[in-house]
């Protein structure tokens, strides 16, 4: 215990020191800055430091960095800069605490992306950062303003405070539900016909006959099949992450996870509706058949991935991009291995699906910076030009050569999307049509496409490639079926409210997560009573913050 | 005069003294150091325990909010089943951890053979120098339901147990575990307090007819009393710590209920939550009981032995 004691007080005293010598560099910075501008008179070349998420294989060529690129060099070169990199980290932990650090120190680089609304919002009230407003309505193009506002209004009011832009959000367009991938190799070896009337969707029912199917069958001879499985955390406050219940829920008309109004127009907290607790406890019936694995809760994500790969599980409920990076997995094991995706329905033939938050991540600048505009001229060049002129991938080849050659996006000065609501669709249409021969490989608009289009040819060719398995069945079949479901007009959408964190949520929230999840779990494996365990479950989120943070909502939706 | 007198001697004493020890303080000079740098200075930390602190603003900026956090670790709901699980786990694996290391060395003590002796030693050693993250996974091969422990209870007719799923064996196995994990090296310490008994008193209990069992009873665990009460009164103080790394990496929400300690319950809420003053409080709250379990069984022993740790 003192050890760990004495460790954390280690880290403390060191992030004050760092925090400390971060301070005196910046202050030191700024002067010089503002000196050499008085002297020039106009902007002249701006030096800008930047916060750079990085990843372990960017795929750079010969000689070139993170500092030193082909993004970088069009970018210092149009706009006039000189970028150079306040930290670089790793997506993820490393990044996330890289950006703590600087909030901890109280000194940011002048632009950085920040993971969190909790941080972004941390930042505004330390008034760190600038107020992008009016740099915002000047200076962004018609392009970039039109992306923000295909999510109706919902990107730009989360960066909104006081009225106020404070950031510029990283767009998360909706991904739709989390499809019902099967081991079609094995439905097909088995004679099992897994959509009877091919409308690509299933019922309930039909995914719980299956799963029986499969456990009976035990092709793979692994001796013990799992029909299905679950995370430990079981739901999600996003549609489609892989290994969660979300979308047999959702075909009950429950929504774990998120804040919606209800029919009534009430706000409510989806976990704790009855219709909850009928999902619940239908699944406590396949536990109890043997259809849901054993061990469900005690398994971690690598625990069911291995399930998956050693062909000991033949079902997964995950996202359209599922194939790309966990059932290659599957596939680099045993090359016969095949999916297919299908959705779950409700009583009425209707998918139930909730739409994204719309942004997830944040571009700030520090308060301190002299020329906020210079960060929307940025995101204007990349999400923009970049995308939509011919010229400017002409004047920059080398541009065009990393597009095209698949060097990795963390290259570019923010490390987000900045697309519409729609690019998945959109795109897919015309990767559709080149493959079909009714469109051309030059029409596809995005270069990550047309190497979709590149691998997709080789493999049918005959390549067996990964890459090209992948992208067939996350595109092929992933997105085909996404763009099923609106042609068919299968969706119901909710539109859930995602709420800023409220004062209760500081203290309370962790807690109830923790109640949320353990009592659901004694639940399905049987060890409390249905009616009784979901009864209690239901009065103590009320009372151990629930009603409360309720409230807070409200009045957060009334202002 | 003669009060005087002799206040002189003591000077003159003191001063020679001084000189012969100021060899010994340099040499503790470092460790002192040390322990002024990384264990007292840190602890102006503590501060944050009674502010509402902000990274931003930093200890000297942020708002005095006095026992707020205190105040709110009482009220929480889950508080008393995680008190209650971090007592039963850790006084669990105090207790079995010292009498099996007691065991041993005494067993292994007997061994004559020197060859097998030191081999026995290196291997109940090993696992105590494998980190939890390596040996979680082990453990978890070994008892889930697919692994080896089951293989062996289907094979010989008994039902299959989910034992890191199950609210009966999960604590079992949490301190199972750590019992064998540890027992090999703390019994080190107990085998230098055997080795430490003059061989006289074994030889003139063995002429006056006492058998093994008589001696070990009389002789050995006697002798090895003091080393015990104080190894006690030492580990007494991780009672409020069950063992973060094994627990963080056995455990599911399946069983919080009899699994979730102290350490994994502040990691959710103070750090995955960013509620550093709380954290902090805990922490606090946790030495000030580890203080007072050590001041006070440290009086028990003196008061037992007539020997103390300070």
């Amino acid at each position: 215990m003192i050890n760990r004691k004495k460790a954390g007080a280690l880290l403390l005293v060191l992030s004050l020191t760092a925090g400390l010598t971060a301070c005196g560099g910046s202050e030191k910075g700024t002067a010089d800055q503002s000196t050499e501008n008085a002297e020039n008179g106009e902007r002249g070349t701006v030096e800008i430091s930047i916060g750079r998420q990085t990843t372990a294989n960017p795929k750079f060529p010969e000689g070139d960095s993170y500092e030193d690129n082909a993004y970088i060099r069009m970018v210092e070169e149009e706009l006039d800069v000189d970028i150079s990199d306040a930290f670089e980290a790793d997506s993820g932990d490393d990044y996330n605490r890289q950006v703590s650090l600087a909030l901890s120190a109280g000194s940011l680089p002048d632009m950085m992306k920040v993971a969190t609304k909790d941080e972004l919002t941390e930042l505004y009230e330390n008034e760190l950062i600038a107020d992008l407003t009016d740099v915002y309505n000047n200076y962004a193009s018609d392009y970039i303003k039109s992306i923000y506002d295909s999510f109706g209004g919902r990107a730009l009011e989360d960066v909104t405070y006081d009225g106020k832009i404070m950031a510029l959000p990283a767009t998360s367009s909706d991904a739709g539900p989390g499809m019902f991938w099967v081991r079609s190799d094995w439905a097909e070896e088995m004679g099992l016909k897994v959509d009877e009337d091919g409308d690509r969707c299933v019922t309930l029912d039909e995914v719980k006959n299956i799963a029986q199917a499969f456990i009976d069958a035990d092709l793979e001879n692994t001796g013990n099949v799992v029909g299905m499985t679950f995370d430990s955390r079981m739901t999600t406050n996003t549609s489609d992450t892989p290994f969660m219940m979300n979308a047999i829920m959702y075909a009950m008309g429950a929504y774990p996870r998120h804040w919606y109004q209800n029919e009534e127009n009430e706000l409510t907290y989806g976990s704790v509706t009855d219709e909850m607790k009928e999902a619940v406890a239908l699944i406590r019936d396949w536990y109890e058949e043997g259809i849901v694995d054993p061990q469900v809760g005690t398994r971690t994500w690598d625990d069911i991935t291995a399930l998956v790969t050693k062909g000991q599980c033949g079902i997964i409920f995950g996202s359209w991009h599922t194939p790309d990076w966990l059932l290659n997995n599957v596939y680099a094991l045993d090359n016969e291995a095949e999916f297919e995706p299908y959705v779950l329905v409700d009583e009425n033939g209707k998918v139930n699906c909730t739409h994204y938050k719309a942004t997830g991540e944040y571009l700030v600048v520090s308060a301190e910076f002299e020329y906020p505009e210079i960060a929307i001229e940025i995101l204007n060049l990349i999400y923009d030009d970049m995308v939509n002129s011919d010229e400017l991938l002409e004047k920059y080849p080398e541009v065009n050569t990393y597009l095209n050659t698949g060097v990795d996006g963390t290259a570019r000065p923010f490390n987000m999307e900045v697309k519409s609501n729609t690019y998945l669709l959109d795109e897919y249409a015309q990767l559709k049509a080149a493959l079909e021969g009714t469109g051309k490989k030059e029409d596809i608009s995005t270069a990550e496409e047309r190497s979709n289009y590149d691998a997709i040819m080789a493999y049918r060719e005959g390549n067996e490639d990964v890459t090209g398995w992948c992208k067939i069945h996350s595109r092929c079949k992933g997105v085909d079926l996404l763009t099923y479901l609106v042609d068919k007009d299968l969706y119901n959408w909710i539109s859930p409210i995602y709420p800023e964190t409220t004062t209760t949520m500081e203290t309370n929230w962790s807690n109830l997560q923790t109640l949320e999840v353990e009592s659901l779990i004694k639940i399905i494996t049987g060890a409390s009573d249905v009616d009784t365990g979901f009864e209690e479950f239901r009065t103590a989120w009320y009372d151990q913050g629930g009603e409360m943070i309720l409230k807070e909502i409200e009045e957060q939706i009334a202002e | 005069m003669k009060v005087l007198s002799r206040k002189e001697k003591t000077q003159a004493r003191i001063a020679s003294r001084r000189k012969d020890t100021l060899y010994y303080h340099g040499m503790v000079l470092p460790g002192m150091l040390f322990l002024a740098i990384f264990s007292y200075l840190p602890m102006m930390g503590l501060i944050m325990a009674f502010q509402d602190f902000v990274p931003a603003k930093g200890i000297f900026g942020s708002e005095f909010v006095g026992l707020k956090h205190f105040k709110y670790m009482l009220q929480l709901p889950d508080i008393g089943r995680v008190v209650r699980n971090t007592l039963i786990i850790a006084l669990g694996k105090i207790i079995l951890g010292m009498v099996m290391a007691i065991v041993f060395a005494i067993l292994l003590n007997e061994i004559r053979l020197k060859f097998l002796k030191k081999s026995v030693q290196t291997i109940v050693y090993l696992p105590h120098f494998l980190s939890w993250v390596v040996l979680a996974s082990v453990v978890i091969n070994m008892f889930n339901i697919d692994g080896s422990v089951n293989q062996i209870f289907s094979a010989i007719g008994l039902n299959k147990v989910n034992f890191l799923g199950s609210s009966q064996w999960f604590r079992k196995l949490i301190i199972g575990t750590d019992v064998w994990k540890e027992f090999g090296y703390n019994s080190v310490i107990y085998l230098a307090a055997i080795t430490g008994i003059d061989p006289g008193l074994h030889e003139a209990a063995a002429i006056d007819g006492a058998s093994w069992w008589k001696r070990v009873w009389h002789v050995t665990l006697p002798g090895m009393l003091p080393i015990i009460l104080l190894m006690a009164a030492m580990n007494l103080t991780s009672v409020l710590s069950a063992g973060f790394d094994q627990i963080f990496n056995l455990y599911s929400p399946v069983v919080y209920e009899v699994g979730d300690v102290l350490d994994t319950y502040v990691y959710r809420i103070g750090l995955v939550g960013r509620q550093y003053s709380f954290g902090t409080a805990v922490g606090l709250c946790r030495s000030a009981v580890a203080t007072i379990l050590l001041v006070s069984t440290n009086k028990l022993t003196k008061k037992l032995t007539n020997q103390s740790i300070f």
